[in-house]
Parts: structure tokens; C-alpha cells; sequence
């Protein structure tokens, strides 16, 4: 009985330490405190043909998504990402999703079985996550026609992607000429 | 003073969205429909056979998992298995015939001269279903959930089980909690008989007629793990864990023989008896078990695409018994099948209680006993090998072939009783062939 | 024996703990470990029965662990 009460208690100890919750960001982050995107300049070579630099389409509101052909989730916002660049291209967005794999081939394989309504580019080396800070796959940034990065997303979840459109439509709505 | 409510109205205001998360995930993740949600099922098929007649299984099992996401996913397990055979009862052998009352007292089985005493009214058929679900609470935060139950003639079994993992280090550390608990009934053939009592001759013994008809057991359990990414190829796990038993842990269908300790007679050496019968005892084990064990494994992909898995247990508990279980496991992979080449070596030490028989002279005097040789100084070996066949749907083939072996060992007795085989070994061959789909 | 031993664990949680942070890859360079074959319990039927078969014939079981690693992909 003395060692069941102890389990109990230690149990209760640690779920109380171990216990700190993490804030999902839901709003735009206010253009005093954003940054600008990093390696804006870089070019990458792209699915479509020929390379293409993030600070080449700067006129436009960006989608910049990271993801791998191995990573679950990535696959499955296959589709949203192609239904919004459909949805709100006329408006001025763009989405690119960078390709993360270490082996090109393998996305090359999955963008034929899963064709992309976006741009793709590539980043075998990796050279970009660091900076942007990737901590998880897919990650995604929301960069506005200034080139500052207004919204980070990580992960692919079907219940926030309503809040994640409204910020794509605010930001497109921001500044229009 | 304002910023301490302010906080612990934060903290409730977060606790309350945690367990928001929680139960929408358990109802809301059950209808929502998505893109990626499937069904897959393992499917298998086992049968386990000892030599010598001893016990044989039929096992299938098939368990369902519902993937909501990469994340979340549900699990159904359904195992039957049919046990038949013939299993020690505990009794040494001897230089005469032994007749043995069986569990229920209506009947008798007997062990020829130099025999291993086996009861053959050994027969079992075991359903068991098991169920959890698994979720994310948040980016850094995990749980899952678990139920099962399991029933046989003579034995029941309910539990739940509860996990709780927590994400650091961008998820290349896991450290998880765990907790289960379980509450079992026993209810043996013929009733619960008396711990170290005499086995009477028949049911109409008053031995018998005094029986309760079932007894209970509660189990509960913690463990707390870590697990660590260490490179783009290797992965591990180092895991804590106690156990705790409570309530009746002895084996109703063991006895121990009580062997004639007397230098002087003619029958030193050989059964003990009283009124021309030979004395055996029903075993009795202590009311509480407390085990630890610790565990390791690691996981790791060569530039091949082969995998290497090793684990490690160590486990010690107040009955007296330490183990070592040493598990490896290879996987040569090719295009789309695999061969697995399978070790597992385990030793354990004997129970304080444990005892291959019994002395004339001592015999009362003893508070434990047990003379079930899964109680004894033990040595096993596992050695075997599993194929896979992938198909172009991602459903796979596979079976495994293995054999195990048992070597048991102690103290070989005195006078008549060391021309005896006390410790038997046991080979078991194991067939599994399975589908997942 | 037994409290001595625990608060061993725990410094040897801790410092488990503090070494692993030094551990580790990055988010996209998961893939080999988001391979189905690389979850420490990969094959999940065939560990219940050989843990079936094992608690019928050895005083020992469980210790076991469950998921942790894989993808970790968001």
C-alpha cells in the first residue's frame, strides 16, 4: 500500500514537472517586430525549371513551406497548399515549397505521384532551414510583399487551417495599391 | 499579488485548453474524416510446440490500428490461443509410480518410475482484447490511453494503462511516463486449495470442501523512459520501471514433493510418506511481489539500409530473482523483402522460496514454497529467423521460424532422489506466419 | 538498496538529460528514422507474442519500452 501511494505520488510529481504548455500563435506578427527573410538572394533550382530566389518575387505575398517526401504530414498538405495557390493567385500569393530531401531523386518521385499546383524548389544541402529555424516538418513562414516574415507555422493540422487562411488573407490585404 | 492570479488563472486557462485538446481529439478525432485515415491490420497465426508431448498453442491474433494522422491513431487487439498438453506439476520424480490427485480432486493421474510428473489435464483457451488510443496534446506533448481484458476458465483479467510523453530538444529527447494498473481473478479447478497443506486424496477431503472458489491479484505498474535521437541512423531507449503484485501470486496446480531426509531408513532420498501415502504440498508463494527492471535498446540503419536492433534488460525483484535478457535482432534488407536473423539470451536466479523439493525433517516449518522451475536458477536461449515480403500495395508477407531453448539447474538432493533427473531442459519450436494489410 | 537505487536513476536521468540536448538532428534530417522499421517497436504483434510466450516460461517481464524518435515531424 506505502509503495502504491509513493507510485501515485511521484506520478502526480512529474506530470506537475514536466507540465509547461506551449502557445500557438494565431495572429499576424506586427511589422515593427518582424524579420526579414533570410537568404533572400539565394537562388535554388526549381521543379519547374530553371532557379528562382525568394527576393525575385518579393512584389509578392509568400508561402514559403519546408518539407521531405518522408515526412506524413508534409504529404498531406499536399493539397490545401495547391487549392490555395489556386484560390488566391489572382490576389498576389505565392506559394513555394522547399524540398528538404538529402536525396533529390526521392522527391523527384514524389512530386510524380503527387504533382504539386505550386512552385518547388530544391534544397538538398539543406542551406536554408537553419536560418529560417525549422524545428519541425513541414514548417512554413508567411512572408509579406516587404519580404518580412509575418506568421511561422509548423506542422500540417486539418483544425487550424482556418485560422491560417484568414492570416493569408489578411496579409494579402495589407498595403494593396 | 495580481501577477500570481493572473498566472494561476493563465495555468487554469491553459489546463483547461490541454483538456479541451484531450477530449476533442477523443471525440472530435473519432468523426472527423481526412485524406490520410486507413485502417491497418497485422494478421497472425502462431503455433508453439514443445517436445516430448508437453504443452502445444494455437495462437492468432490480429490487431487493427486507425491512423487519424501521423500522430493519432487508435488500436483494436484480439489474441485467442488454445493451450493443450501436459506441464510439470512440480513434484520430483522418483524410483516408484506416483499417483497424483488431480486439480478438481475427481480424478487421478500417475507418473511411471523416473517420470517426469506431468498434469495432462493441462487445457486452456485464452481471449483477450485489448484497446488504446494514442494523440497529441500539443507540439511538445503527447498521451495515450489503454484498456484490456482477458478471460480463460479459470482466470480473468482487467486493465488500463495511461501514457504521457513529453518533447525536448526540437523532439530528439522523448521522455515518457507511464502508468498501469490491473485486477485479476483466479478462480481454479476444484477451488483455491491451502498453501502448503497436504494434497488430500479426493474432493471429499475437507481440504477440499473448505475452498474458497476464487482468489484476486492486483498489479500495478509505473515505468519512466527516455529516448534519445543520437544521429541521422541511431536511436535509443533507457527505460525505468517497478512493478507491484498484491493479492494471491501462488500457482494453484503446483505442489512440491516432501522427500524422506532420515540417512538412517532404507528410504532416505525417496518420497516421504505418511500412511502409505506420499506427502506432497500445495506451493504457496508470498502475497506481494515488487519488481525493477531496467532497460535499453538501441536501434540502428547501416549505410545499407540494414538495421541493427540490441536491447538490454535488467530486472530484480524482493523475491530473490535478478535477470539479464540480452535481445539482437539484424534485419538484411532488400528491394522489397527482408531476412531477420533473431537472438535472445536470458538467466535469471532463483526465488529466496524457490525449492526442488522439500526435506521429511523441515518441512512444516517453511513459511514459502515454490518448486515451479520458472522459479529456479534458469537459462534460456531463442534463436531464430523472420522473412518478409513487401507487395507492390504495401501489404506484406511475412513468418518466423524460432526455437527455444530452457536449461534449468540446483541442488541435486541426496540419496535415492540423485539418480533422478530434477531438472529436466525444455525445446519449444514457434511457427509464426502473419499478413498486414 | 532499493531508495539508494532510485535516486541513482534520477541522477542518472539527469544527466542522461543533459547530454542528449548535446544529441540529435535536425528536423529535416529525419529520414531514416521516420522509416516504420526504425520505431523501437516495430513489429508490434510479433513482441506480444514472444512476451506472451516469455511471461508463461520465465519469472521475468515487461520493462519494455513504447514509441519515441520516428518522424517527429511538427
Amino acid at each position: 500500500m506505502v509503495i502504491k501511494t509513493r507510485l501515485i505520488t511521484a506520478a502526480a510529481l512529474c506530470c506537475g514537472l514536466l507540465f509547461s504548455v506551449a502557445a500557438s500563435a494565431s495572429r499576424l506578427i506586427p511589422i515593427e517586430e518582424a524579420k526579414n527573410t533570410p537568404h533572400a538572394s539565394l537562388p535554388l533550382p526549381q521543379y519547374q525549371g530553371g532557379t528562382l530566389s525568394l527576393q525575385s518575387v518579393n512584389d509578392q505575398v509568400l508561402l514559403v513551406d519546408f518539407w521531405a517526401s518522408w515526412c506524413g504530414p508534409c504529404r498531406e498538405s499536399f493539397p490545401w497548399m495547391s487549392d490555395i495557390q489556386a484560390k488566391y493567385k489572382t490576389q498576389g500569393l505565392k506559394v513555394i515549397a522547399i524540398n528538404l530531401d538529402q536525396d533529390k531523386n526521392q522527391a523527384l518521385n514524389f512530386l510524380k505521384k503527387y504533382p504539386p499546383g505550386f512552385t518547388v524548389l530544391f534544397d538538398n544541402k539543406a542551406a536554408m532551414p537553419d536560418r529560417f529555424g525549422v524545428i519541425g516538418m513541414p514548417t512554413s513562414y508567411l512572408v509579406d510583399r516587404e519580404g518580412r516574415i509575418r506568421a511561422v507555422h509548423t506542422g500540417f493540422h486539418q483544425d487550424q487551417l482556418g485560422n491560417y487562411e484568414q492570416l493569408i488573407t489578411q496579409l494579402l490585404a495589407e498595403n494593396k495599391d | 499579488m495580481a501577477v500570481a492570479v493572473t498566472n494561476t488563472m493563465k495555468k487554469n486557462h491553459e489546463l483547461a485548453k490541454i483538456l479541451a485538446a484531450a477530449s476533442c481529439a477523443l471525440v472530435g478525432g473519432l468523426s472527423t474524416a481526412h485524406a490520410e485515415e486507413s485502417w491497418d491490420v497485422d494478421s497472425a497465426f502462431l503455433l508453439y510446440s514443445e517436445s516430448d508431448g508437453r504443452v502445444s498453442a494455437a495462437e492468432p491474433v490480429i490487431s487493427a490500428t486507425r491512423n487519424y494522422d501521423s500522430e493519432t491513431s487508435l488500436n483494436f487487439k484480439l489474441v485467442a490461443d488454445t493451450l493443450t498438453g501436459a506441464s510439470p506439476n512440480g513434484a520430483t520424480p522418483s524410483d516408484q509410480v506416483q499417483t497424483f490427485t488431480s486439480p478438481s480432486g475427481n480424478g487421478s493421474y500417475s507418473a511411471a518410475a523416473g517420470e517426469q510428473p506431468l498434469d495432462d489435464t493441462f487445457r486452456d483457451t485464452r481471449v483477450a482484447l485489448s484497446s488504446n488510443w494514442a494523440a497529441p496534446i500539443n507540439r511538445d506533448w503527447a498521451y495515450g490511453v489503454g484498456g484490456y481484458v482477458s478471460k480463460e476458465h479459470d482466470y480473468q483479467s482487467l486493465g488500463v494503462s495511461s501514457s504521457l510523453s513529453r518533447y525536448l530538444n526540437q523532439k530528439n529527447t522523448t521522455l515518457t511516463l507511464g502508468l498501469g494498473a490491473s485486477s485479476d481473478t483466479i478462480n481454479p479447478e476444484g477451488g483455491v486449495p491451502t498453501g502448503l497443506f497436504q494434497v488430500p486424496e479426493d474432493a471429499s477431503s475437507s481440504e477440499f470442501t473448505q475452498r474458497n472458489d476464487s482468489e484476486s491479484k492486483s498489479i500495478m505498474d509505473a515505468v519512466f523512459g527516455i529516448t534519445q535521437v543520437v544521429n541521422r541512423n541511431t536511436i535509443m531507449q533507457f527505460n525505468y520501471s517497478i512493478n507491484t503484485s498484491s493479492g494471491y501470486l501462488t500457482d494453484p496446480y503446483k505442489i512440491l514433493s516432501v522427500i524422506d531426509d532420515d540417512s538412517t531408513g532404507n528410504n532416505y532420498g525417496g518420497n516421504y510418506t505418511v500412511n502409505n501415502r506420499n506427502v506432497y504440498l500445495y506451493e504457496k508463494r508470498p502475497d506481494s511481489r515488487l519488481k525493477q527492471s531496467l532497460y535499453w535498446q538501441t536501434k540502428h540503419q547501416f549505410e545499407n539500409n540494414d538495421i541493427l536492433d540490441v536491447s538490454y534488460r535488467y530486472m530484480f525483484d524482493d523475491w530473490g530473482v535478478t535477470s539479464h535478457t540480452v535481445d539482437a535482432k539484424y534485419r538484411f534488407r532488400f528491394n522489397n523483402q527482408y531476412l531477420e536473423p533473431q537472438l535472445r539470451w536470458y538467466t535469471q536466479s532463483k526465488a529466496d522460496f524457490y525449492s526442488r523439493y522439500l526435506d521429511s525433517s523441515a518441512y512444516t516449518e517453511v513459511d514459502f514454497a515454490s518448486a515451479d522451475y520458472r522459479l529456479g536458477d534458469l537459462d534460456t536461449y531463442t534463436i531464430g529467423l523472420r522473412y518478409g515480403y513487401q507487395f507492390a500495395d504495401e501489404t506484406e508477407f511475412y513468418t518466423r521460424f524460432s526455437l527455444y531453448h530452457q536449461e534449468s539447474s540446483g541442488d541435486d538432493g541426496y540419496g535415492k532422489l540423485t539418480s533422478q533427473e530434477l531438472y529436466p531442459g525444455l525445446d519449444a519450436a514457434m511457427l509464426m506466419v502473419g499478413y498486414k494489410f | 538498496m532499493s531508495k539508494r537505487f532510485v535516486l541513482l536513476s534520477l541522477v542518472g536521468v539527469v544527466i542522461t538529460t543533459t547530454g542528449c540536448s548535446e544529441m540529435g538532428v535536425k528536423a529535416w534530417e529525419r529520414e531514416t528514422l521516420a522509416q516504420q522499421e526504425m520505431s523501437l517497436i516495430n513489429e508490434p504483434v510479433e513482441s506480444s507474442l514472444n512476451d506472451h510466450v516469455y511471461f508463461s516460461k520465465e519469472a521475468s517481464s515487461g520493462g519494455q519500452g513504447f514509441g519515441g524518435g520516428g518522424c517527429g515531424c511538427n
